[in-house]
C-alpha cells in the first residue's frame, strides 16, 4: 500500500517505474542471532513446562486437592517469647552486619572499578572481575563453601561473610555507576590545590555518593533479610535455622508461625528503610526538614541555637573561642545520634552473634588444607545419573516459572501502568497488588506450596512464578510509564483504539527494556531454583547433601556446574541487551 | 628575535623576577591545537587578564600553569618549578602554592561551607579526611578567618548548595586562600554570575590580590571588567597570542576595538567549530 503513495518516504524516488524498488536489506546477523536466542529461550520455556508436567489444569486440580493439607498449617504455632526474641535478634544482627560488611567492602571496590577514580587499567579490570564473580555465585554457595572452611561453630560469621560477599556484586556495580556520574569539578579543584588521589576521593567523591550508599545499603538490607532465611538451612543461626528444623521435623504449625514472623519482619524492614530514607533526605519545598528532625530544628532555633549574623567577623562560641564545629541544630543532632546508633548497633550485633574466636583461629590456620580438599572436582560416578539430571531439572524450573510468571506478570504490569490501565483506579489497585507481592517473601510462599503440593517441581515453579510478579510487573509497569506518551497520542489521534495503541506504540517502545527485564528475571529465577534445593528440589538438594556429608569433591563439581549455568545466562543476556536497544 | 632569546635566558636564571613563564608552549588535543607556540611571562604581584572567545585556549593556558595539563611541546616554569617535567609529588608541592577558582565554583554541594574551605588545605595535610571533625583545629580556625575575609562567616555551617552563585564563588575563593598561595588562577570566575555578583567577586579578587601580594591570572569575557581590574590584558585567539597590553595605557574605546578585532569570527572559524552554522551566516550576509 505505502509504496504506491507518492508521498510515502519509502516510495522509490524514480517516477518512471523503470528502476525496481530496492530489495529489503538483509537483516543484520546480530538481529538474526537475537531472534534465534529468543525462539530458543521460548522453546526452552515450553519444553521445560511440558517436561515437568506443568499445565494449568493439573495445577488447579492439585491445588484443589492439596488445600486440605493447609489445615496442617493452622493454627500457627510460635516459639516461646524469649526464644522468639533471641531468634529475631540473631537474624537482624547477622543481616545488619552483612549489609554493613558489603557496603564497606563495596565502596573501595567501586572506587577501583569506576573510570574516574581508578588507579589504572589493571586495578579497574580486577575490581570488575571481583564484582562479576560475586554476582555470579549465590550467597548459598558462598555459605556452603565457608561452612566447610570455618566449621559450623561460626554459623553467624559465615552468614555475614556469605551475604556480604554476594552483595558486593550488585552494590559495587551500582556504586561504580554512581561514582562515574558524580560532578567531577570538585575533585579537580582539590587536585588543583595539591590534594592526592585518596584525599580528593574522600573529600569530594564519597560525600557526593553518600546518599546512594545509604540507599543501596537499605535496599540490600531488605534483600539480605530474605536471603538470611534460606541460609538458615545450611546452618546460619536465626529464624531461618529454626524454620529449617521445623520443616525437617515436619512441625507444620511451627513452620507457619515462623513464616508469619518472617513476613512481618520483611514488612517491618521495608517500612523502616522507607522511614530512614525520608528522615535523611526529606526536606519540603522551602528546604525545611520534615518529621521529627523538623520539630527538633524549630525547637533548637528558638532556644540554644543562635543564628549568626556577622558576615565579616569569625563566629565565636560563648567563651570567645573561634567556632569550629556547628551548633547543636537538627543536622548535628542527627549526625551525632546517627553515628551513635550505628556504632551501638554494630557493638550490639557483634556481641549478639558471639563469634567463636578459638575455632575461628584454628580454622584459619588450616585454611589451605581445607581448600585443597575441594580439588579436583569429582562426581564419584554419579554425575550423569544424578547430578546432571538434577541440574537440568533446576534449569527447567527456572524456565517454566518464567513462562508462567510472564503470563501473570505482564498483564498485571500493564494494568499497573497509569498510561495503559483503563482507569487510574485500576492502575492503583494493581500497584498495590505488586507491593503486596513484593513484601511477601518467596521462600514462605514456596514452603506453603510445598506443604500443599508435596516436594515436587510444580511447587517450585509456582512459587517462583508468583515471585516474579513482585519484580517483573513492577519493572514492566515502570518502563511503560516512562515510555514517550507523545507517540501514543499520535497513534491514538490517527484513530487507533486503545488496544491497537498499546501494541503499536507502547509495546514497541518499551520492548527493549521489557526484554532486558525478562532476561534479568530468568537469571533471578534460575538462581532461585538452585536455592529451592533447601526444600529438596533439583541440584540445590544435592549441593546440601554433599555439604552435610563432607563430600568436598562433589561439592566443588556441583558449584562449578551452577556457576557455568549462571555465567552462560549472563553472557546471553549481556549480548542480547547490547543488540536490542 | 635575539632580544627575546636573551629574555628567555634571563628568565630562567632569575625566577624571582617572573613567577610564571611559558616558553614555546604548544598543546594538541588530538587534531585540535588548543595552544600554538605561546611565549609569555607573568610578573609577580600583578593582575593579568586573558581575553578571548570560547575555544580560544584560555582555560588550556591556565591549566598549564599548575600542571593540570602538560604541554605537547615547550616549557612551563611556575614559581621555579619546571611543570612540564614535574612528577606527581613535585606537582602537588607546587599546587599548594597555586590557588585556582573555576567558572562553576566546584564546591561539594552536600558539604558544609567551612569543610569546603578546609579541603583547600588538603595539599599540605597528610592523609584523607572524611568529615569536618577530622581536620586539625588550626585549619578550621583558618578556614573561618578566610570566610570572614570573603564576608561569609555567617554561612560557615550552611550546606554549600544553600548559597547563591556569587556566594559560592566567594567560598571557592576562601578555599583557594586557605592554601596561602602565591599565585591565583581564575578561570572565568564570573561567567556564571549576574552583574552585581560579578562586580562583588571581581572586587574581592582585586582587594585580596593587593593584600596578599598575589600574582593573578584570570580569564574573562567582559572587556569592561578586564580594564577595571587588571594591570595587563592578554588576548588569545585560536590558541595564539594576539594582544598583550598594559591596561593603564588602554582606553575603554580602544580596548573594545581591539577586543572586537580579536573577537570577530571568520567564516572559516565557524566552519571549524560548528559546520552547520557556516551556511547560515553567509546566507544572511548575502
Ligand atoms: N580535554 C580536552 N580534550 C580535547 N579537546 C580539548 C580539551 N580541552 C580543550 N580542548 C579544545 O581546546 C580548545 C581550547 O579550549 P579551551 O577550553 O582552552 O578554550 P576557552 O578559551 O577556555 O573557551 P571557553 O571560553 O569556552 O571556556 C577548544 O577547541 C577545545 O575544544
Ligand atoms: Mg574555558
Amino acid at each position: 500500500m505505502a509504496t504506491l503513495t507518492p508521498e510515502a518516504p519509502e516510495a522509490p524516488r524514480s517516477t518512471s517505474g523503470r528502476h525496481p524498488v530496492p530489495p529489503r536489506p538483509a537483516p543484520h546477523p546480530h538481529v538474526v542471532a537475537t531472534w534465534a536466542i529468543f525462539i530458543g529461550l521460548l522453546a526452552m520455556c515450553v519444553w521445560s513446562a511440558y517436561d515437568l508436567g506443568i499445565n494449568p489444569v493439573t495445577i488447579f486440580e492439585r491445588l484443589a486437592n492439596g488445600v486440605d493439607f493447609l489445615s496442617r498449617l493452622v493454627p500457627p504455632e510460635f516459639p516461646e517469647p524469649g526464644r522468639l526474641i533471641e531468634l529475631t535478634l540473631t537474624t537482624l544482627a547477622i543481616v545488619f552486619l552483612a549489609t554493613l560488611f558489603s557496603v564497606v567492602t563495596s565502596v573501595p571496590i567501586a572506587i577501583f572499578a569506576a573510570v574516574n577514580t581508578t588507579t589504572g587499567m589493571v586495578s579497574r579490570q580486577t575490581a570488575r572481575i571481583i564484582m562479576i564473580f560475586c554476582r555470579a555465585a549465590p550467597d548459598l554457595v558462598f555459605a556452603i563453601i565457608l561452612i566447610r572452611v570455618f566449621g559450623p561453630a561460626n554459623g553467624a560469621l559465615i552468614g555475614i561473610i556469605a551475604m556480604g560477599l554476594s552483595s558486593i556484586g550488585m552494590v559495587g556495580k551500582l556504586l561504580a555507576d554512581n561514582i562515574e556520574d558524580v560532578n567531577r569539578g570538585p575533585s579537580e579543584a582539590i587536585q588543583a590545590a595539591g590534594g592526592a588521589r585518596w584525599q580528593w576521593i574522600h573529600s569530594t567523591v564519597i560525600p557526593q555518593i553518600l546518599p546512594q550508599i545509604i540507599a543501596h545499603g537499605l535496599h540490600r538490607m531488605d534483600i539480605n533479610l530474605r536471603n538470611s532465611v534460606l541460609l538458615g538451612f545450611v546452618g546460619v543461626p536465626g529464624i531461618g535455622a529454626a524454620l529449617s528444623t521445623a520443616m525437617n521435623t515436619r512441625q507444620w504449625q511451627l513452620v507457619m508461625g515462623l513464616a508469619i514472623i518472617i513476613t512481618v519482619l520483611c514488612i517491618f524492614m521495608e517500612l523502616l528503610s522507607g522511614a530512614i530514607r525520608t528522615q535523611l533526605m526529606g526536606r519540603d519545598g522551602s528546604g525545611r526538614r520534615r518529621g521529627i528532625l523538623g520539630v527538633i530544628d524549630r525547637i533548637a532555633h528558638n532556644n540554644w541555637v543562635t543564628a549568626p549574623t556577622e558576615t565579616h567577623q569569625v563566629q565565636r562560641t560563648r567563651n570567645g573561642a573561634v567556632r569550629t564545629s556547628p551548633q547543636w541544630d537538627a543536622g548535628r543532632i542527627q549526625r551525632f545520634f546517627g553515628w551513635l546508633v550505628l556504632i551501638g548497633l554494630v557493638v550490639a550485633a557483634v556481641w549478639d552473634i558471639q563469634i567463636n574466636w578459638q575455632v575461628l583461629t584454628n580454622t584459619v590456620t588450616n585454611f589451605p588444607e581445607v581448600v585443597s580438599r575441594f580439588f579436583p572436582p569429582d562426581g564419584r560416578g554419579l554425575y550423569w545419573d544424578r547430578f546432571f539430571p538434577a541440574l537440568v531439572e533446576t534449569v527447567q524450573i527456572g524456565f517454566a516459572s518464567l513462562l508462567l510468571g510472564l503470563f501473570i506478570a505482564l498483564p498485571i504490569g500493564a494494568m499497573a501502568a497509569r498510561n495503559v490501565a483503563p482507569t487510574p483506579g485500576i492502575a492503583k489497585f494493581f500497584r498495590i497488588v505488586i507491593v503486596v507481592c513484593r513484601a511477601f517473601p518467596e521462600l514462605v510462599l514456596a514452603i506453603i506450596l510445598v506443604v500443599i503440593l508435596g516436594f515436587n517441581a510444580t511447587a517450585g515453579v509456582l512459587a517462583l512464578a508468583f515471585g516474579s510478579i513482585g519484580l517483573l510487573s513492577k519493572l514492566v509497569a515502570d518502563s511503560l510509564e516512562e515510555s514517550d506518551t507523545r507517540v501514543q497520542d499520535a497513534v491514538r489521534a490517527s484513530g487507533a483504539n486503545r488496544l491497537q495503541t498499546f501494541f503499536a506504540a507502547t509495546v514497541r517502545q518499551t520492548a527493549p527494556a521489557t526484554i532486558a527485564h525478562i532476561l534479568y528475571q530468568l537469571d533471578v529465577n534460575i538462581r532461585a531454583a538452585t536455592l529451592l534445593g533447601v526444600l529438596g528440589l533439583g541440584i540445590g538438594f544435592d549441593l546440601l547433601e554433599a555439604s552435610t556429608r563432607n563430600r568436598y569433591d562433589i561439592l566443588s563439581l556441583i558449584i562449578l556446574n551452577i556457576l557455568a549455568v549462571v555465567v552462560v545466562l549472563e553472557l546471553i543476556s549481556m549480548y542480547v541487551r547490547k543488540v536490542v536497544r | 628575535m635575539a632580544q627575546s632569546m636573551m629574555a628567555t635566558d634571563a628568565s630562567f636564571t632569575s625566577s624571582e623576577e617572573r613567577s610564571i613563564q611559558l616558553r614555546n608552549v604548544t598543546k594538541q588535543f588530538g587534531e585540535v591545537t588548543a595552544l600554538n607556540d605561546i611565549n609569555i611571562d607573568f610578573a609577580p604581584q600583578k593582575i593579568n587578564v586573558l581575553l578571548g572567545l570560547s575555544g580560544s585556549g584560555k582555560s588550556t593556558l591556565l591549566r598549564h600553569i599548575n600542571g593540570l595539563h602538560k604541554p605537547t611541546s615547550g616549557e612551563v616554569v611556575t614559581l621555579g618549578t619546571e611543570v612540564h617535567r614535574a612528577g606527581a609529588r613535585k606537582l602537588r608541592m607546587l599546587r599548594r602554592e597555586v590557588g585556582m577558582i573555576f567558572q562553576h565554583f566546584h564546591l561539594v554541594e552536600s558539604m558544609s561551607v567551612l569543610e569546603n574551605v578546609c579541603t583547600g588545605k588538603l595539599g599540605s595535610l597528610g592523609g584523607p579526611r572524611l568529615g569536618l571533625f577530622m581536620y586539625p583545629k588550626e585549619v578550621k580556625e583558618q578556614a573561618m578567618e578566610q570566610l570572614a575575609r570573603v564576608g561569609l562567616a555567617d554561612k560557615a555551617f550552611n550546606r554549600a548548595d544553600a548559597l547563591s552563585g556569587g556566594q559560592m564563588q566567594r567560598v571557592a575563593i576562601a578555599r583557594a586562600l586557605i592554601q596561602e598561595p602565591k599565585v591565583l588562577l581564575a578561570d572565568e570566575p564570573v561567567a556564571a554570575l549576574d552583574p552585581v555578583s560579578s562586580a562583588t567577586v571581581m572586587n574581592l579578587i582585586g582587594k585580596i590580590a593587593k593584600e596578599d601580594n598575589l600574582t593573578v591570572v584570570c580569564s574573562l569575557h567582559q572587556v569592561e571588567l578586564a580594564l577595571e581590574f587588571s594591570d595587563r590584558i592578554i588576548g588569545l585567539r585560536g590558541g595564539e597570542l594576539v594582544m598583550d597590553r598594559d591596561a593603564s595605557t588602554l582606553s575603554l574605546k580602544e580596548a573594545h576595538e581591539i577586543y572586537s578585532a580579536v573577537a570577530v569570527v571568520t567564516d572559516e572559524e565557524i566552519e571549524q567549530q560548528v559546520p552547520e552554522l557556516a551556511g547560515i551566516t553567509t546566507e544572511q550576509q548575502s
